[in-house]
């Protein structure tokens, strides 16, 4: 069952225009845990408290600011910037198309599908065209009064639009210095052949949330007095450097 | 470089145990914006806070809860979370590998990295050069406090990203969606190709960042000179931020984030 029509927008670049209709692309369903205060086991709140007073503070008394410097406020809304700054119509402008493989799943965020709004004239065509050149277009939209910056993306005949993070939200993993490590040309070559003896296609729909449910017993068990047995979590012993290659070999005579 | 550590344990392919450490992939970017006390411009922060006994609540003193009832918990203990499914808390059990390709991005929901802890560097970079190689991605479930995660390990630019995905049942069913009919003409299909050929560029996002950016300091300087900016006193116990639970912490940063855009 598809989800309703969040927003409405149009796909424009060069002299294609397209009608689409914004659906959201993922349902998130989970047990939910609360947290509890443990001598009262009250249920705690998340609370916007001032730094000065250690009290929360009421919606009424807060204010936005923009930190010009540190302790210093500049008091604006950033609702107001983003008004003035943005175009606050409905157009899904195209700027550019880039291969897919370049786009990170790492800047992926929030999908959505796309449904052709009325006759919405190249949709089949520019889903078509996005797969056989391998292109994902990379867009900017305002909706609901925030701005966005994103890839449309086809997915068989269907067109998705993900909102993009931004490049300063993320973190590149240059920043970790990562060691470099000589590894043999054997290594490589068996790790190599491992990987695609354990190679299957994607079923994702073969994944049940087990945790889920044996989650859901404990906590019947619980609640009717049960006691719970606390097993410890399971830790494996790492592989040496100089155990590396044994492994690997032992490993592929297993998978075969 | 101090990295956000969330968890450690090993990951493993068949018989290959490496010790890793899951940190941050994703900041909630240059955090400009904040929240100010009308009062006296204080800074506000987001604190548990127990509405009882009228005080902010330490981490040691937080307990998870399940509500069965209206104002019925059945308490759980981390350790109690953990033994749920003991196999896969401490462990990342690649079990199989797919083809990267293969992958719908729709299923791909919050990315993470993994880093090497002390022994695991060589069999880490075994394992980022040989997936790069042959284009497979890790597929395992992991435990994390009280949710189980289906997981994609990806090599990217030297490094693992662990990646969680959401359950099929989760994806919204599209084909009802797309038209499947032609509504334009092969010329103009053609037209189309051509325009996008010649909008193909490398992808640099940081030019959308800096963009932004731009417009956001350029209406501020705008604002500046009309406007005196306020001075907030500073904050007594900088200690106090931020949570020592691992879960309030994952949740706070993806809080965080959509706060501040």
């Amino acid at each position: 069952m598809a989800a309703g029509t969040i927003w409405k927008g149009i796909i424009h670049f060069g002299e294609t225009d397209i009608a689409v209709k914004l659906h959201s692309a993922v349902r998130e369903e989970r047990l939910q845990f609360h947290l509890l205060h443990e001598p009262d086991k009250v249920r705690l709140r998340q609370q916007m408290i001032c730094a000065v007073d250690k009290q929360p503070v009421p919606a009424e008394e807060q204010l936005k600011g923009f930190e010009l410097e540190e302790g210093k406020y500049l008091l604006i809304d950033p609702e107001e910037l983003e008004e003035a700054a943005s175009e606050n119509n409905r157009v899904v402008v195209v700027h550019e198309f880039v291969k897919n493989s370049q786009i990170w799943p790492l800047y992926l965020n929030r999908a959505y599908n796309l449904e052709p709004d009325n006759l919405a004239k190249g949709y089949a065509e520019l889903a078509r065209s996005l797969i056989a050149l391998d292109v994902a277009g990379i867009c900017t939209w305002t909706m609901r009064k925030r701005s966005y910056f994103g890839a449309l993306q086809a997915n068989g005949g269907l067109l998705r639009l993900s909102t993009l993070r931004y490049a300063d939200e993320v973190v590149l993993p240059e920043s970790f210095n990562l060691e470099k490590v000589l590894l043999s040309d054997k290594e490589l070559r068996i790790g190599s052949e491992l990987i695609n003896q354990l190679t299957v296609p994607f079923e994702p729909a073969k994944f049940q949330n087990e945790h889920q449910a044996k989650l859901r017993l404990m906590i019947e068990n619980k609640s009717r007095g049960e006691k719970i047995t606390v097993l410890p979590p399971r830790r494996l012993i790492p592989t040496e450097s100089d155990q590396l290659l044994q492994a690997l070999e032992a490993s592929l005579k297993k998978a075969a | 470089m101090a990295v956000q550590g969330i968890w450690s344990g090993t990951i493993s392919f068949s018989l290959v145990a490496i010790p890793v450490r899951l940190v941050t992939a994703v900041e909630p970017g240059r955090a400009s914006f904040h929240l100010l006390h009308k009062k006296d411009h204080s800074r506000l922060s987001r604190k548990m806070f127990c509405p009882t006994e009228g005080i902010m609540v330490p981490p040691e003193e937080i307990i998870r809860g399940f509500e069965i009832a209206p104002s019925q918990y059945v308490l759980m203990t981390d350790e109690e979370l953990e033994s749920v499914s003991p196999e896969r808390s401490r462990t990342i059990e690649i079990l199989e590998f797919i083809d990267v390709r293969e992958v719908d991005p729709v299923y791909f929901d919050h990315p993470y990295y993994l880093v090497p802890a002390k022994g695991g560097e060589k069999a880490y970079q075994l394992l980022v050069e040989v997936m790069s190689r042959t284009n497979k991605a890790g597929l395992a479930k992991f435990v994390l406090a009280e949710r189980e995660y289906l997981v994609a390990v990806i090599s990217q630019n030297d490094a693992l990203e662990l990646i969680t995905l959401h359950y099929p049942e989760e994806i919204h069913d599209h084909e009802d969606l797309s038209p499947g009919i032609d509504t334009i003409s092969s010329e103009e299909e053609a037209r189309m190709v051509t325009t996008i050929r010649t909008m193909i560029n490398d992808f640099k996002p940081e030019h959308y960042a800096n963009e932004r950016r731009k417009r956001i300091m350029d209406l501020v300087t705008q604002k500046a000179q009309n406007q005196t900016p306020v001075e907030s006193p500073a904050p007594v116990d900088e200690a106090e931020e931020g949570p020592a639970d691992l879960v309030a912490a994952l949740e706070e940063s993806m809080r965080s984030m959509k706060e501040h855009r």
